[in-house]
């Protein structure tokens, strides 16, 4: 009886090991997506294209740019331009705020959702 | 005959163009941008070469690239379709430069006929009646209120260099006419680089009718009218051919009046010269010089492939057809299918299409450049297809399009199909009682 103790013993000890390094490694994966999720939520208001289509910063060829970084805007300003089937489509601002970060570059295709403009 | 033809345009007119080429034995080229490999036309021409990336101005209006494509594939001529370059003089007379044939008019007219001024000009010379206005360009405000006082309100103020709709105001009344002359001249300079504008009497709901012409060295021919007047935005959405509301006596008087307007310029090609309709009066819009997306309904009554004779016209210099052999049967119309969803006011609807099945039987057409898992991308205009149907009368022609339409089925994206259902059963289309502000001015979806 004492020796099946023993070996269970072992067994449990060995078991806890690999669970502990699993875990380890579960967590840690966990705690890595974590990190670049808060960075994302920190980083302030993500405007996102409402439709797939190409992005353009300026209301024409050559015209000053929408928004610029460091920009003060208002909710409902445009930030940019999304034109699918020729038919532009203007984005507006979910939000007061100033332009943290454009990420998308003029005449760049962009999908529905992606993020165009950070505020903060 | 030419040996080889590069077509420079996309999508169904395309498709269009490689199939009479086809038919020809003449080889054919396609061009293509980035996003566009997988398409129809590129699948069905015998070569084909990208030129470039999705936006427009790097591909299909890039006229270096194609200019390559043409010298590397040892194209003879070019068909340039609908839209991108097909009314730009530049690339005609780029190509005439370099003894490649545009199939289409010289340089000289598509220019003559861009400048809309010019063009009416040259129509009331012609003998073609014109929209009542200025006869020039308008610069200054007096001159402009003493033109209004001729006319009377309301106006149209249109852009000299202009198009599309943009630089267009319309006035109402002498009160509103200062700050909008003004502003038509500041969005004819920003869009156009000319402040340049005219000033016509604004025809408040009329019909559009227009006229096929195919003309040679040898002579000049009529196809007929279509009647485009279903439109939504100044875009047409429904074609048909004949004219419910011309009788005899006008169609007449407007067949002899274009044909020898066209003749008298000196015209090669086939061109379409657009009219306004109203009080039992035609007058003269533009002159469209290039193939229409509504040119199948012509065909249908006529039995006269226009593509074919369009190279004709270019290799020989001659057009085939006589007046006496053009003797159209029966009606035919056309719709044409976008991928919008007329239910969220017309909401481009790009995606990847399932299930299609395009209708076929009797007098049915289907002009396009679907398939089934192919993917309509946001970069180009939303017309993915047409459905042309034929019958002995207007009301046949239309059972047959209620018919093909009940049959299309297209998944995955959103279609006009169902709203081009709603208007066939329409009341005021059954009784060809409506004009272009239809569309704008009563919601049907």
């Amino acid at each position: 009886m004492e020796i099946d103790k023993k070996i269970i013993k072992k067994l449990v000890e060995a078991l806890d090991e690999l669970k502990k390094s699993l875990k380890d490694k579960d967590l840690s994966q966990i705690e890595n997506s974590n990190v670049t999720k808060i960075e994302e939520e920190i980083s302030g208001t993500i405007i996102k294209s409402p439709i797939v289509g190409t992005a353009y910063l300026a209301p024409e060829p050559g015209a000053k740019k929408f928004v610029e970084v460091g920009k003060k805007i208002k909710k409902g300003d445009s930030v940019m331009i999304v034109e699918a089937m020729k038919t532009m489509n203007h984005v507006p601002s979910s939000s007061d705020g100033v332009v943290k970060k454009v990420c998308v570059e003029d005449g760049q295709p962009v999908e529905f959702g992606q993020n165009l403009v950070v505020l903060e | 005959m030419f040996k080889k033809i590069l077509i420079a345009n996309r999508g169904e007119i395309a498709v269009r163009v490689i199939r009479a080429c086809k038919e020809w034995g003449i080889s054919t080229v396609a061009v293509y941008s980035d996003v566009d490999k997988d398409s129809m036309h590129v699948r069905l021409a015998d070569e084909s070469i990208c030129i470039g990336s999705h936006q427009p101005a790097n591909s299909y209006l890039n006229i270096p690239s194609i200019l390559s494509a043409i010298e590397l594939t040892n194209a003879e001529a070019v068909h340039p379709g609908y839209g991108f370059l097909s009314e730009n003089y530049n690339f005609a007379k780029i190509l005439e430069e370099n003894k490649i044939k545009f199939i289409g008019p010289s340089s000289k007219h598509i220019k003559m006929m861009g400048d809309k001024i010019q063009a009416k000009k040259i129509a009331k010379e012609n003998g073609l009646p014109v929209i009542e206005g200025s006869e020039s360009g308008v610069s200054n405000l007096s001159e402009a209120k003493e033109i209004c006082k001729k006319i009377s309100f309301p106006v149209l103020i249109k852009a000299a260099g202009g198009g599309g709709g943009k630089g267009m105001k319309i006035v109402h009344e002498q009160k509103q006419f200062d700050e909008l002359f003004s502003l038509a001249k500041s969005e004819a300079l920003k869009y156009f680089g000319n402040d340049e504008v005219y000033i016509e009497k604004f025809f408040q709901n009329p019909r559009h009718i227009e006229v096929q012409i195919m003309s040679g060295k040898n002579r000049t021919v009529h196809l007929h009218e279509r009647d485009c007047s279903v439109q939504r935005r100044h875009q047409k959405l429904i074609e048909e051919t004949p004219s419910p509301v011309l009788n005899d006596i006008i169609r007449k008087d407007l067949f002899e009046k274009t044909v020898n307007m066209v003749s008298k310029i000196g015209y090669e090609g086939a061109g379409t010269v657009e009219f306004i309709y109203q009080d039992e009066k035609f007058y003269f819009l533009e002159m469209n010089t290039r193939v229409q997306v509504e040119h199948p309904v012509t065909e249908m009554v006529t039995g006269i492939d226009i593509i074919k004779e369009q190279i004709w016209i270019a290799f020989t210099g001659d057009t085939a057809l006589k007046q006496s052999d053009i003797a159209p049967r029966g009606h035919a119309i056309e719709c044409r299918i976008n991928a919008e969803d007329a239910s969220k006011n017309f909401q481009p609807s790009p995606g990847t299409i399932g299930m299609c099945h395009q209708p076929s039987g009797f007098r049915t057409r289907v002009d396009s450049s679907i398939y089934q898992g192919y993917k309509v991308t946001p970069y180009y205009d939303s017309m993915i297809c047409k459905v042309i149907t034929q019958g002995r009368n207007r009301q046949e022609a239309i059972q047959r399009m209620q018919r093909s339409l009940d049959e299309f089925v297209i998944d995955g994206i959103a279609t006009t199909i169902e709203l081009h259902q709603k208007l066939l059963n329409h009341k005021k289309f059954l009784n060809s009682d409506f004009n272009v502000g239809w569309l704008d001015n009563e919601k049907i979806i």
